[in-house]
């Protein structure tokens, strides 16, 4: 009897399977979900699996479930070709999610144009594919944006200092971050600000300090650091404890919102495309109180990313309609347009050219000391993406 | 005059990783690849009890230290033990994987993020101006006067204490303290303590001032280097070697260019190793077959 | 001179028999059988499954580069990731520059991989054993410095595509038909190491292995041997880091970390150091290992927990199983396997006799 029980539940499962995976939308995402960068791609998988959970619970797109399968590759290319290949091919994915380092870009987009099926890159830097001329098959949703975000930067350093700018760069000795401050150096000058001195830092570095001492010695007023997190808070750091009083730009990771109250540094300015969870709007109650309800580990200030790229694939699913393929998916993405509902400055917009968004806002927040909060120091300014 | 300072913290933080390759590799000839990862896991051992401790810094790192004085007598007694009699490549291997586990740990138990143990601890980090218009935050301040007391204390321990004299004998002839009545494993257990203690020092200090993360591992590897070039069983010459080294580095970073300073200490290695093989001031010797 | 055990009736009478790979006829239909099935693959595993499989042969290359080198000449050597790096860099190089065809990015690769060889190796005449370790430390933190360099100032910074190489004027994409280029790579790899053991050298290296004063009395050229091994692992590295980018497609620095040298290093260890089918297991071992945990995580109740924490629980399990080779049995899989073979020919006898039938 217990055999014929245990006999009936397997043929009950094997049986399951086949027809949930017929009534859904199936989608897949290859992420650095454990491994060194992970602190930055695993709260973005987590918020997309809390919101695709949360579409599901209500109902699903007209009835449909969306079935979100997460892979780990560890930012490792090998991983992740694997892991589009198993997507792709056994799991008969509609989409593609990428949230992992460059390095895995290139395989799993060979993969995926193999296979017909868009990519969408969620909180993994946006490759040049999707600025414009877009290739048709590759999307994303990222908030940062190599260029554009040194133009915001150095606009808003330009407006706001109140003496002639003396500006000095920190970037981390990887290709990424040293190419934006290359960029930014360049555009500098035109602005009228006098390039000062660039550090191009090792991650494993233990002391910032002499670093630091070349950046003050330099006779910097103003530093910008795009790079990873640790090595733009540590140079501050270590530029403080030099006695240094300039002001310091940096790019709003997920992590900025804790630190800056940590940092409790007035002249210390974060420049983001992702509106703080301090603004207290209804769409960051909304996020939060999913995350409660789901015990999530990751703190909700780390969401934004991947809650977007849940909207987004919503809108993008809804559009497409039922039964979906990839070719119209890619084709309903090719139009798209979502309300972020505050969470960026304006809609994410693609077109057939553009899979990036026809319009970068920028906005910059700074801690008060006065009051003990975070203050919005520049409200969302938009940059034209050509 | 900053420069100055700046060579001094860089070499004191080499130093005090340094003198834990120096305290193995003299007494047993190991070579721990896995002291990165050590003092890593005391400065994470150092988050955990501050939470324990909450609101006595003293207790929590008192507290620290003292697990990590446990954990190096252990790795020893429970892994390293076991290979005696083995080649020297099968316990430099050995700690090779220990490193990795430990990694695979670190992140398993605290998460890859950037943790700040000053922060629970309550304990602040100013910097303080020293003549000459330098400045040096507190953290790196106490580390180089730990550093400088860790030395002494040892250089004490190893010429005038009983079981410091022990240590040295079980360095220069394993056979012939053996039959003196000399119980190794408890010198060796001794030896990793002490170098988990000074790395721990390290560690904490390291985090205290400016953050912890899985960094931390690849910074205890870059100091190994230093304990080389000055000849990897002699204290005075991993002195002498992470000054070279530092020097090395913060200069090749104000005058040339910052992105030296991760190749830096391996190709002054390099350059000694073809030199002076056994090192600027270790002994002289037969290296061993692998 | 091979060690292993055999029935009895078998017996080698002349040099030729002595220095032949494949001497009985069981070896050969085994070695037929086996040749079978991995030609076979591609027609029945899945798409995931064959990229594995061409993954464990890109692993093998360069396993039993680093067997011969540690191996077999006892010169140990912790820069291999450095290897692959500068090999799958000149591919990159080669192609962005100068939009060069494989037939000259690949020599190129090996050329450079001697190179390399030559310059690191240098160090292996006057330090040894611990001391030549962290001299080829050295070599990954250079190769990633050089690589960094030339990603950030060609603009690069994402890394650099490379197409796929075009045979006959067709470009390879197949995965089936890199299974069987990869595979065949392997294979002559095989043959190459194998065949440096039997001829001269490979008595040599065991020479220097054993002893290295003895070897020097006895006339054998200790520093030329000891340079010859770094040069053809090294170069057998390089190409291996060729036909990685030439997979994947893709070259970038990220993908050449101080983990990747340990899991060379491993795979030699747990595969058994001296025996090429060693390095062969161990390649699979640690290839396969990381799918093997996530597999088997999904399978055990109450693991999905970890799932989050993959690659947490890959680097603790891998830490773990090198070390319980390490000290359990310090001659990796080849050594469980000879002691099983062993058991099987002695039982039920328990040792080999004193004396009398040997081998």
């Amino acid at each position: 009897m217990l055999l014929r029980l245990q006999g009936a539940s397997l043929a009950a499962l094997l049986l399951a399977a086949p027809a949930t995976a017929q009534d859904a939308y199936t989608i897949g995402l290859t992420g650095a979900l454990t491994g060194p960068p992970a602190s930055t791609y695993a709260p973005a998988a987590d918020a997309l699996r809390l919101y695709v959970d949360g579409v599901n619970a209500a109902g699903g797109i007209a009835g449909k479930k969306i079935n979100l399968i997460l892979q780990d590759d560890s930012a490792e290319p090998g991983k992740a070709t694997a892991n589009a290949k198993k997507l792709l091919t056994q799991d008969n994915v509609l989409l593609l999610l990428n949230a992992s380092l460059s390095s895995t870009f290139a395989p799993v987009v060979a993969e995926a144009k193999r296979a017909g099926v868009p990519v969408l890159f969620a909180s993994s830097v946006c490759p040049k594919e999707v600025y414009p001329p877009a290739d048709p098959l590759q999307f994303c949703t990222t908030a940062f944006a190599s260029t554009y975000d040194s133009r915001a930067t150095l606009a808003f350093v330009k407006e706001t200092a109140k003496e002639p700018v003396k500006i000095g760069f920190s970037a981390m000795a990887i290709p990424l971050s040293r190419a934006e401050m290359d960029f930014a150096e360049q555009q500098a000058p035109a602005l009228g600000m006098t390039v000062v001195d660039k550090e191009v830092i090792p991650p494993p570095t233990p002391d910032y300090t002499p670093f630091a001492t070349k950046l003050r010695d330099a006779g910097a007023n103003w530093v910008f650091s795009w790079a990873p997190w640790v090595t733009q808070v540590r140079t501050l750091e270590a530029l403080r404890r030099l006695d240094w009083k300039g002001d310091y730009i940096a790019w709003a990771h997920i992590e900025a919102e804790g630190e800056l109250a940590r940092l409790k540094d007035g002249s210390f300015y974060v420049v983001g495309a992702n509106a703080l969870f301090q603004e207290q709007l209804p769409i960051h109650q909304e996020i939060a109180t999913a995350a409660k309800s789901a015990k999530l580990t990751y703190p909700v200030e780390q969401l934004s990313e991947g809650w977007i790229a849940g909207m987004v694939v919503e809108a993008a699913l809804k559009a497409t309609g039922w039964p979906a393929t990839p070719e119209k998916l890619a084709a309903a993405m090719s139009t798209l347009k979502v309300d972020t509902k505050g969470l960026r400055g304006g809609p994410i917009e693609w077109t057939k050219d553009n899979h990036f968004r026809t319009r970068q806002y920028y906005r910059v927040y700074r801690w008060d000391s006065g009051k003990g909060a975070i203050q919005q120091v520049k409200d969302w300014t938009g940059f034209d993406v050509k | 005059m900053q420069l100055a300072v700046n060579i001094v913290v860089l070499t004191a933080i080499y130093a005090l990783i340094a003198c834990g390759y120096v305290l193995i590799y003299r007494v047993s000839r190991v070579l721990n690849l896995a002291h990165g990862e050590l003092l890593m896991l005391s400065a994470y051992l150092l988050l955990w009890t501050a939470s324990l401790f909450a609101g006595h810094p003293v207790a929590a790192i008192a507290a620290a230290l003292g697990l990590s004085v446990a954990v190096g007598a252990m790795v020893y007694l429970f892994l390293l033990r076991k290979l005696t009699g083995e080649m020297a490549l099968a316990a430099v291997l050995t700690t090779v994987a220990l490193g990795v586990l430990l990694r695979g740990l670190t992140v398993i138990v605290w998460s890859a993020q950037q943790h700040y143990p000053a922060v629970p601890l309550g304990l602040a980090n100013w910097a303080f101006a020293l003549p000459g218009g330098a400045r040096i935050s507190l953290w790196a301040a106490l580390l180089v006067a730990t550093t400088l007391a860790v030395y002494a204390s040892l250089f004490a321990f190893l010429r005038l204490g009983r079981w410091g004299m022990r240590m040295r004998a079980a360095g220069q002839n394993p056979l012939l303290a053996a039959q003196r009545g000399i119980n190794l494993h408890a010198i060796y257990a001794l030896a990793w303590s002490l170098s988990t203690l000074t790395g721990a020092l390290a560690g904490m200090l390291i985090a205290l001032d400016s953050g912890l993360g899985q960094t931390m591992a690849i910074i205890g590897l870059k100091a190994f280097p230093a304990a080389l070039v000055g000849g990897l069983d002699s204290l005075a010459g991993a002195l002498l070697g992470s000054f070279i080294v530092a020097s090395a580095e913060v200069v090749l970073i104000h005058y040339v260019d910052p992105l030296l300073s991760e190749v830096i200490p391996f190709l002054v290695l390099i350059v000694v190793l073809m030199l002076r093989p056994w090192g600027l001031l270790g002994t002289r010797e037969e290296l061993d077959r692998v | 001179m091979s060690r292993r055990p055999r029935a009895s009736g078998y017996f080698r009478t002349n040099y030729g028999e002595d220095l032949s790979l494949l001497p009985t006829r069981l070896e050969r239909l085994a070695l037929l059988g086996v040749l079978v099935v991995l030609l076979a693959l591609p027609l029945l595993a899945s798409p995931f499954l064959i990229d594995l499989a061409a993954q464990v042969c890109l692993a093998v290359i360069g396993a039993l580069a680093l067997m011969l080198l540690t191996g077999y000449a006892g010169q140990v050597s912790l820069g291999h990731a450095g290897l692959l790096a500068a090999g799958a860099f000149t591919v990159g190089i080669l192609f962005k520059e100068f939009k060069a065809p494989f037939f000259v990015t690949l020599p190129a690769a090996a050329a450079v991989g001697a190179l390399l060889g030559v310059v690191f190796g240098l160090p292996s005449l006057r330090v040894r054993g611990l001391y030549l370790a962290v001299s080829t430390l050295a070599l990954n933190f250079l190769v990633a410095y050089l690589g960094g360099e030339y990603e950030a100032r060609r603009g690069f910074s994402t890394g650099i595509i490379v197409d796929p190489p075009a045979l006959a004027g067709m470009a390879v994409t197949d995965a089936k038909a890199w299974y069987l280029i990869l595979l065949a790579a392997a294979v002559a790899t095989l043959l190459l190491c194998a065949n440096l053991l039997r001829a001269r050298s490979g008595r040599a290296w065991a020479a220097i292995r054993a002893n290295e004063t003895v070897a020097q009395t006895l006339g054998i050229g200790v520093a030329s041997y000891k340079l010859l091994a770094f040069v053809i692992s090294s170069a057998l590295t390089a190409v291996a880091g060729a036909l990685f980018a030439y997979y994947r497609g893709f070259v970038s620095v990220e993908a050449f970390s101080l983990f990747l040298s340990i899991q060379y290093v491993a795979m030699i260890i747990i595969g058994g150091m001296g025996s090429l089918a060693g390095a062969i297991l161990g390649a699979l071992f640690v290839t396969l290992f990381p799918y093997a945990i996530e597999a088997s995580l999904g399978a055990l109740v109450g693991a999905s927990a970890y799932a989050g924490l993959l690659f947490a629980v890959n680097a603790t399990t891998f830490g773990a199983v090198m070390i319980l080779f390490l000290v359990l049995e310090p001659q990796g899989l080849i050594g469980l396997w000879r002691r099983l073979q062993t058991y099987f020919l002695l039982w039920p006898f328990r040792h080999r006799p004193v004396g009398g039938a040997r081998r």
